[in-house]
């Protein structure tokens, strides 16, 4: 059987001063809060390799922390470069999928950040 | 006298088998002239390779003529083969419209061997072809083709060496022979990136990659680097091959790459004394992938002496005979992966394309 459809963004853009904008190609629309972002990296600075247990401390990222630009990798993910110079993450359309679902609720009505780890 | 508007009409009717739309429709009709009796139109095909061009051109001529009034139709095919939709961001090789990695799970399946003989096919159709050999480990491009000479230094870049109307760029171009490599990933990243943006390649229709075996740097490389068309996967038809094929097809999936299509090599053996078949790895078994894996066949090769004579004078088979069974498989083959990019190409147009705006 050929694979259903994936996750993948149609359109990715700012919202507000440094939040970003994600709209899916199943039509929903999903707000990423920068410090959320920046706390998600999935690279093997922020997160065990071997563990999967999240190294990034929370108390070491600064609190204005924000994305300063969005690079698309291939056609399966985009890297974000944060204006706290760490730019190594590579965020997959399956991560960003999975922490919409972790944001849990219509993304116009979070405001504030939740920790995901 | 015929109106434009009959002659459209009757066209709509034919179908473009692959595309399932008419070539009206398509906007494969060109150049549409009515004089008096006489109507003379193009139609311009996504592919110089492709396979139903003889039963299209006849098609069109049968529905034009049958309109009254009509005496004389001239159909003139011809192909325009369409870009990949542009991705966002830079793009390394803006000239190039079709990038097509070959790749497989398992080494020895005769990767090289089929990306070659594609390539030289696709040329032969009158495609601008280009053919990077991106198997570091082993670059065996250089003698299936029989190049001697090395790519030159032109005004921009590398040069690539142009063999049976493709151009070729190899690693092997660029070691001593028997020099083994022995790199780390960022090495063999790096050598994909030079070899994408510091080539030459021009205006190519299509660029075909032979890959390394396997799920690892080059593969993950050209998928962050490139848009890439879509990805043929090459296996032997035994089990265990198709096993590690399934890899393969997971790693492209993973990275979103689409699946062009399974080619089965070394299919079966025709006895060249008693003419008998043996499917000495099996038979069928990439057919049966192909429809678990939901991913189209594009074809079956023999094994056959022939090409391996032919890989190794570095005379393509598909050349020197281009009457036996081998060329006419990879030919057959050559054109149904053209159809699938066609396909392929169609179906991304129709989806809305990434568009990052921060």
């Amino acid at each position: 059987m050929p694979p259903p459809t994936k996750p993948a963004p149609v359109e990715i853009t700012r919202a507000g001063d440094r939040d970003v904008q994600i709209r899916w190609n199943d039509g929903r629309t999903v707000v990423y809060p920068a410090r959320f972002l920046r706390m998600a990296c999935p690279c093997d600075h922020c997160v065990d390799e071997m563990t999967g247990r999240r190294v990034l401390q929370e108390s070491s990222v600064p609190l204005d922390v924000h994305p300063l630009a969005i690079e698309p990798v291939g056609r399966y993910a985009i890297s974000l470069r944060f204006s706290d110079g760490h730019s190594t993450g590579i965020f997959t359309w399956e991560w960003l999928s999975h922490l919409a679902a972790e944001l849990g609720q219509p993304a116009s009505a979070v405001t504030t950040p939740n920790n995901p780890h | 006298m015929p109106t434009q508007e009959q002659v459209l009409t009757a066209l709509r009717k034919v179908m473009d088998p692959d595309l399932h739309r008419d070539i009206v429709t398509l906007g494969f009709v060109r150049d549409l002239k009515i004089d008096q009796g006489k109507v003379s139109f193009s139609v311009v095909l996504t592919t110089p390779a492709c396979p139903v061009k003889d039963r299209l051109k006849e098609e069109s001529e049968q529905a034009v003529r049958a309109i009254p009034g009509v005496d004389q139709v001239t159909v003139d095919m011809r192909s325009d083969v369409r870009p990949a939709p542009p991705p966002p961001g830079l793009n390394l090789v803006p000239g190039v419209r079709n990038i097509v990695p070959v790749g497989s799970g398992k080494g020895g399946v005769g990767k090289s061997t089929v990306s070659a003989n594609l390539a030289v096919a696709l040329a032969k159709s009158g495609a601008r072809v280009g053919l990077m050999d991106a198997d570091v480990y082993g670059p065996s491009i250089p003698t299936i083709l029989g190049i001697t000479e090395l790519p030159t230094p032109g005004t921009k870049g590398i040069r690539p060496v142009v063999a049976h109307g493709v151009k070729v760029i190899s690693s092997g171009f660029f070691m001593k022979p028997g020099q083994a490599v022995i790199w780390r990933g960022p090495m063999l990243g790096k050598l994909i990136d030079q070899f994408l943006s510091d080539v030459e390649w021009g205006e190519l229709d299509y660029l075909v990659i032979d890959l390394p075996p396997g799920t690892g740097d080059v593969q993950l490389t050209l998928c962050q680097r490139v848009p890439l068309t879509g990805a043929v996967i090459v296996s032997t038809p035994q089990d265990v091959a198709l096993t590690v094929a399934q890899k393969a097809l997971d790693m492209f999936r993973q990275l979103r790459c689409p699946i062009l299509g399974i080619i089965e090599n070394m299919s079966y053996f025709i006895c060249p004394h008693c003419g008998e078949r043996e499917n000495i790895f099996d038979t069928g078994g990439a057919e049966r992938a192909a429809a678990e894996w939901g991913v189209p066949l594009l074809g079956r090769i023999p094994l056959a002496t022939g090409i391996r004579i032919a890989s190794d004078s570095g005379r393509p088979i598909i050349l020197d005979e281009p009457d036996s069974s081998s060329a006419r498989a990879f030919l057959e083959i050559s054109q149904n992966l053209a159809a699938q990019i066609s396909i392929q190409n169609m179906k991304e147009t129709a989806e809305p394309a990434l568009k990052i705006s921060f």
